[in-house]
């Protein structure tokens, strides 16, 4: 579904270099919950940013669903309606209501009519267990409301991968759970995720594959058994025992 | 002391020094032996015209009709040809079979006609109608060329800002009459508008751009991770946002146009400005007139900014 080969982003700007992915190679079926875990700085979201074009790379090759994202002739537009993001910080749209927030896209770029997006934006709504909040505006939502929609908006527009930036990072604690049992559900009904969290919680219970990052390089990847019982690199040894 | 009854001494004293000021106003202008007559502004609103008939030919009155609040009066001319004039009722200065010669005056009617001080008004209204329009549309584009990826854009709109914001408006007005009209061969009026808007344009462009960069980036993330391109982000998640932060600055920027547009007058455009001081010439109404068309001036930017503020409260539903 996704491949990244020796994907390299490299921030330059007051007289420093930053790498902030540094060569990452590593493939992600379809089905699959990939779970990306790492300290911060090393440059996991940036390389999540990569997987949807919001960060142009500096080099490699990045293949969703067989088109390549370095390729200069490739529409990201056309590649990114296919993956769908969830952001730390929700960005739900403040001047649209809930329902127009899932209705927007699919109008603008499905080019599906009103009507049938509108169907569409309020079985999401229940699915995320919040049918009656559609007409609320989000600043009136809780974050973890609010992050329930962004995950709906996302879904709306029918994307092939899921890609979760610190979903739950920017949530009070006793709003965590509802957020994470929505991704659960999906992981269930087999969507394609990948996922940066901290939630060590979740990306043992949900995911199928653990890739751990340190310093923007892939260091270690494995089941989640294999990763939280016997991790081979001396970095994620540390790492987890700081985190557990 | 209970909050109430001191927010209403403190209200009181506001009016007691509004009221000594204009009291001392009033004591300064006595001295200075100032007549003020106020009776001869109205007539510069509106003003009861009179319209003399006369008669184009020599003949003699044959009948006087009277038709409801007009009279008809009838007139054989010399070649016997009947021709009938109508005159208001009680303005007739003839009667039946008297000889008249050409050019006699017969009656007059009366008619309410717009005076200058109104017309100046309704050309001001226009004026800054008119160049608040095409400044917005000109601010639009070139905020939204300020920060495109673009280098030629960027640059060519900073220019254009520089340049109008480091120069006067006064001077501006004169080189697009002076110049640009001898050039391109323009009227005074589309020389006032196009100075006026494309004065306002670069104030307004710097006010959508800082509209434009205080919408958080990840407003546009989101936009474009949905599979929007930029114009789709731009004109349904960008925009509207921006255009609502950035209302009350927008609000006194054509606050500013109303009052700036009272320069054109130096162009001989017959706007509020000119019409007052064409009035003054005839009235020698001095003080009066400029303390009218201050009234005026602020009858209109004060209509604008409740206006605006309609707008604002309407678009405050989302906070």
């Amino acid at each position: 579904m996704i491949k990244t080969v020796d994907l390299k982003k490299t921030f330059v700007g007051r007289g420093q270099t930053v790498h902030a992915v540094d060569g990452v190679t590593a493939h992600i079926k379809e089905g699959e919950v990939v779970v990306i875990i790492g300290p911060s700085g090393s440059g996991k979201s940036t390389y999540l940013r990569c997987l949807n074009g919001l960060e142009t790379l500096t080099s490699g090759h990045i293949h969703v669903d067989g088109v390549d994202l370095a390729d200069r002739k490739t529409d990201l537009n056309k590649v990114r309606r296919e993956v769908g993001m969830v952001f730390q910080q929700f960005n739900l749209f403040p001047h649209k209501t809930v329902l127009e927030n899932l209705v927007l896209a699919q109008t603008v770029v499905r080019k599906r009519s009103q009507a049938e997006a509108e169907i569409k934006g309020r079985e999401l709504l229940k699915k995320v267990g919040i049918p009656e909040k559609e007409k609320e505006y989000p600043i009136r939502l809780s974050g973890g409301q609010q992050q329930r929609v962004a995950i709906a908006r996302a879904l709306a527009m029918d994307p092939k991968v899921m890609l979760f930036d610190e979903p739950t990072s920017a949530l009070d604690p006793e709003m965590v759970g509802e957020v994470l049992e929505v991704m659960k559900q999906l992981a269930r009904e087999g969507m394609t995720m990948v996922v940066v969290t901290h939630e060590m919680g979740f990306a043992r219970e949900v995911a199928d594959r653990v890739l751990f990052m340190d310093f923007g390089k892939l260091v270690e990847e494995g089941t989640p058994e294999h990763f939280f019982n016997e991790p081979k690199e001396e970095r994620a040894k540390l790492f987890l025992r700081q985190v557990l | 002391m209970n909050t109430e009854l001191k927010n209403w001494l403190w209200r009181s004293l506001t009016l007691l020094i509004l009221f000594s000021m204009g009291a001392g106003l009033w004591v300064a202008t006595k001295k200075i032996d100032y007549t003020w007559r106020w009776n001869r502004v109205p007539q510069y609103f509106v003003y009861h015209n009179e319209d003399i008939k006369t008669v184009p030919f020599d003949g003699r009155v044959t009948t006087i009709d009277k038709i409801g609040e007009t009279s008809k009066i009838t007139i054989l001319s010399e070649n016997d040809e009947l021709q009938s004039f109508i005159v208001d009722v009680g303005t007739e200065r003839v009667v039946v079979d008297e000889d008249l010669f050409a050019g006699d005056s017969i009656g007059s009617t009366f008619s309410w006609r717009v005076g200058p001080l109104l017309h100046g008004l309704w050309v001001t209204l226009w004026l800054s109608a008119a160049s608040s329009v095409i400044g917005l549309i000109i601010g639009l584009v070139t905020g939204l060329c300020r920060v495109s990826n673009n280098i030629t854009l960027r640059q060519l709109s900073v220019f254009y800002i520089e340049i109008i914001r480091g120069t006067p408006l006064l001077v501006q007005i004169f080189i697009f009459y002076f110049f640009l009209g001898t050039v391109l061969d323009i009227s005074r009026i589309v020389a006032g508008i196009s100075a006026l808007a494309i004065f306002a344009g670069a104030y307004v462009a710097e006010i959508i751009r800082a509209g434009i960069q205080s919408i958080p980036k990840g407003q546009m993330e989101a936009a474009r991770s949905l599979g929007m391109n930029v114009p789709q982000a731009m004109v349904y998640i960008i925009l509207p946002q921006a255009f609502k932060r950035t209302l009350p600055p927008l609000a006194g920027q054509f606050i500013s146009l109303i009052k700036d547009s009272s320069l054109v007058s130096v162009i001989a455009i017959t706007d509020l400005t000119k019409s007052g001081r064409e009035v003054i010439t005839s009235t020698f109404a001095t003080f009066e007139i400029w303390f009218i068309v201050a009234l005026l001036y602020l009858l209109l930017t004060s209509v604008l900014s409740q206006v605006i503020a309609w707008v604002e409260r309407r678009l405050a539903v989302s906070d």
